[in-house]
């Protein structure tokens, strides 16, 4: 099967934005969730998403305090923006509108349909009422689209490189979320500690961890195991370890794959040393930008050998 | 219940399913009698599944305004066109006739220019041609073959007879939306399909991949075809990615091939490049190579000119091969078939007076207002003045045009096209079509059975183009009764 440089790139491409999209919905409704379960003046700002999705600069650029409502405007529904979940679907369509022959026959419909219901409903869903069924249909339409993807589409070049897209995607993602959020838990140092273990549940359920944790690990949420789960559970799909491990296999195939693969090997190596109960606050964000630069740089790679070839 | 076809009358123009006396022409008796049972209402019902039809199939072409691309949905009749099978073929036996002698012409206008030294043609008509490509000179691509794919523009007359309006040699189109217009009508009216005898018309992808099959400069068992769009922009993108599914090919833009050190040419893949056969290229020639061509063109790939005359990639259609594709040069394509083939014409032209010929133009110039002058060099029906249906203003603009660039403008008679029903406001009414089949031409020749039949939508119009609020309409070559 003759795969284009240029198709490959967009189905990528699309794998990211969709990912992120669908990430991007569940953090701020894990947030949502949160907001009301903590007494005001001890929840974390509003901010922290801005924070999480790297939008600081977006985000003046548009308002000036960081409310709700200002937060929720730039996330859900300024499309100019790129941290934004229009924005990310605007992305992902424009790439399946031009890779249609290599995708499931409903792709382009279903996707056509995420775009519409997200144009017609963001807006709207700014204000509490709306907030919460819109980010979980939005989550269940990106399910469906996996789904169509994961169900019908024959492993060939074109899934391999929507694997890529979608799993370093939600690597960097997971990163963020635990580097931002676990800060954020820690440098409160006791400060209203009665509530600290709701934060560390939100922050699993950011990552839709919270079920796979507690039969694996037990009801007791606590930041070492919460942390080491996120980062190296090897059965549990949106781990940083499982994503990783996934990366290397859709590498497996591809032809001139050595520096890519080279590139993903020091990222394993990285991951096995790192143990969370023996890391201080400092450690671990050094250990995540660490990271995540290896991630970009594994992007790079990728980009370098097989999106950009040289003729 | 009332008859909605009752009211029909198709007396002032040949009509392709009813006669002079209101009955069902022989070939469209079923098909008519069955559309008779149904109501204004149920007509409106399938109308409304054939336009749900196109959504979901997301059928749709691009128009430019100027407020930017829009994305419309297709528009589709759902009464189809229906034609004899016997008529039908001897229409395409012309067509075929009239692709081979507009091949041998471009043959030799790029070679030896026997038609011109013969004065068969006169020589400046051609030389002078925009359309005359003097980087192909000296060229002659397998089986002499320059226009691969040929959408041939038919309009049938008051007198019944078929006559070609415009022979489309650069990159025509349409071709999809005849495909997707039988997948309609079978969604939307599935009952007609019983007890009919119609030729399908599906099978046009494996039909272009075994033409472009065999332009291949390598002999493989299967070689490797692209098809060249300019992009998600360009007002066919639909049909594009069409046909490179249909065929199994890629669909690639400018910026995906390359010519290497060795003049092939070779696509981006992610196992490194991959040698590239066939280009079926969609982009207009001029935009092809900016070594060759234009040099800002931001489409074409550096050096594809040169891999073509090194024989190394084939590309249909032919660059140049829009010389023959001229409203001037239309004028000589009988003479063409004399010349080349020493056969008599099959299909006939429709007469054309060449504003650049002395006794042609005044004639054109006194008769503005039963004339249709068109310009020797646009398509898609701009800068057309149909004499008849315009004002004092309009015959005294393109007077002063046709005698400032006489090259340039071309007349002919005003047509009675023919007329089919057409659901208009839960009725039945008359309006004129054509008809554009393809021709495609390789090793060996083949022609769409029917084609894709345009209609203009407007009472009294004659413009079916698309971009210009035409429809189209499902076109049926029938058996006769077994």
């Amino acid at each position: 099967m003759t795969m284009l440089s240029s198709v490959a790139e967009r189905l990528y491409w699309m794998a990211r934005y969709l990912e992120r999209a669908e990430d991007t919905a569940r953090l701020v409704s894990a947030y949502n969730h949160l907001i009301m379960d903590i007494p005001s003046g001890s929840e974390p700002g509003w901010d922290i998403m801005v924070k999480i999705l790297d939008a600081q600069e977006q985000f003046a650029q548009r308002f000036r305090v960081a409310n709700e409502q200002n937060v929720l405007k730039l996330l859900l529904a300024d499309e100019e923006s790129p941290c934004s979940i229009p924005y990310s679907v605007k992305a992902a369509r424009e790439n399946v509108r031009t890779t249609r022959d290599v995708l499931p026959e409903d792709a382009w419909e279903l996707m056509n349909e995420l775009h519409i219901f997200t144009r017609d409903n963001a807006e709207k869903s700014v204000g509490r009422r709306n907030r919460h069924a819109f980010l979980a249909e939005f989550v269940s339409r990106c399910q469906t689209l996996n789904g169509l993807i994961q169900t019908t589409l024959s492993r060939d070049h074109a899934y391999r490189f929507i694997k890529l897209g979608q799993l370093l995607e939600r690597a960097d993602m997971t990163t963020r979320v635990v580097d931002v959020g676990a800060g954020d838990i820690l440098d409160r140092e006791g400060n209203f500690a009665a509530i600290d273990p709701l934060l560390w549940s939100s922050l699993l359920h950011a990552l839709s961890a919270m079920s796979a944790y507690r039969r694996q690990v037990g009801p007791l949420i606590e930041k070492n195991a919460m942390v080491d789960f996120v980062f190296m559970e090897p059965a549990f799909p949106r781990s940083v370890r499982f994503c990783i491990r996934g990366i290397r296999e859709e590498l497996g195939p591809l032809k001139n794959n050595g520096a890519t693969l080279r590139s993903i090997e020091r990222i394993r190596r990285r991951l096995r040393r790192f143990h969370a109960e023996q890391v201080s606050r400092a450690e671990l964000h050094a250990f995540i930008d660490e990271f995540q630069h290896q991630v970009n740089l594994l992007h790079r790679s990728i980009d370098a050998t097989w999106f950009q070839p040289e003729a | 219940m009332e008859d909605i076809w009752n009211r029909y009358r198709a007396s002032d123009f040949f009509d392709e399913l009813i006669t002079e006396k209101g009955g069902a022409r022989v070939a469209a008796r079923q098909a008519v009698n069955m559309l008779r049972k149904l109501s204004g209402a149920e007509l409106a019902a399938r109308q409304e599944a054939s336009e749900v039809a196109i959504r979901d199939m997301g059928i749709s072409f691009t128009v430019y305004t100027e407020g930017g691309n829009i994305d419309r949905a297709w528009p589709f009749d759902i009464i189809p066109r229906i034609i004899p099978a016997k008529e039908w073929s001897r229409v395409s036996d012309g067509l075929v006739q009239r692709t081979r002698a507009l091949n041998c012409f471009i043959d030799d206008i790029y070679n030896k220019q026997r038609i011109l030294a013969d004065g068969v043609v006169p020589a400046e008509i051609v030389l002078e041609s925009p359309n005359f490509k003097e980087q192909c000179m000296g060229m002659s691509p397998r089986h002499g073959v320059w226009a691969h794919i040929c959408g041939t523009d038919l309009v049938r007359n008051g007198d019944g007879k078929f006559y070609v309006l415009e022979d489309n040699l650069r990159v025509p189109s349409g071709v999809s939306y005849m495909v997707e217009n039988r997948e309609i009508t079978k969604r939307a009216l599935p009952e007609l399909f019983e007890n009919h005898s119609i030729l399908p018309v599906d099978d046009y992808p494996s039909q272009l991949y075994s033409t472009l099959a065999s332009l291949s400069p390598r002999e493989r068992r299967r070689p490797t075809i692209v098809v060249l769009t300019p992009g998600i922009y360009n007002s066919a993108y639909f049909e594009h990615a069409f046909l490179a599914q249909g065929m199994g090919a890629e669909l690639v833009e400018g910026t995906d091939l390359f010519v290497g050190d060795d003049e092939c040419v070779y696509m981006r893949t992610v196992d490194g490049p991959a040698r590239v056969d066939v280009i079926y290229r969609r982009i207009d020639e001029d935009f092809m190579d900016p070594e060759a061509f234009r040099e800002d063109s931001v489409l074409g790939i550096p050096g594809l000119m040169r891999s073509w005359k090194a024989g190394k990639v084939a590309i249909a259609n032919a660059p140049g091969a829009g010389v023959a594709d001229d409203k001037v040069v239309y004028a000589y394509v009988l003479d063409m078939i004399r010349y080349y083939l020493r056969e008599k014409p099959i299909v006939n032209s429709v007469p054309t007076y060449l504003c650049m010929r002395e006794a042609d133009r005044e004639y054109v110039l006194a008769n503005l207002k039963n004339l249709v002058v068109k310009p020797a060099n646009e398509s898609g029906g701009y800068g057309i003045m149909v004499g008849p249906h315009s004002d004092a203003a309009t015959h005294k603009k393109f007077a002063k045009l046709i005698e400032e660039n006489p090259r340039n403008y071309i007349a002919q008679p005003t047509l009675s096209l023919s007329t089919a029903p057409t659901f208009i406001e839960n009725g039945v009414e008359p309006r004129h079509l054509d008809l554009r089949p393809f021709i495609l031409q390789g090793k060996d020749s083949w022609v769409t059975p029917g084609g894709l039949t345009r209609v203009a939508l407007v009472k009294g119009s004659l413009v079916v183009n698309s971009s210009q609020g035409g429809g189209s309409k499902d076109t049926w070559i029938v058996e006769g009764k077994r």
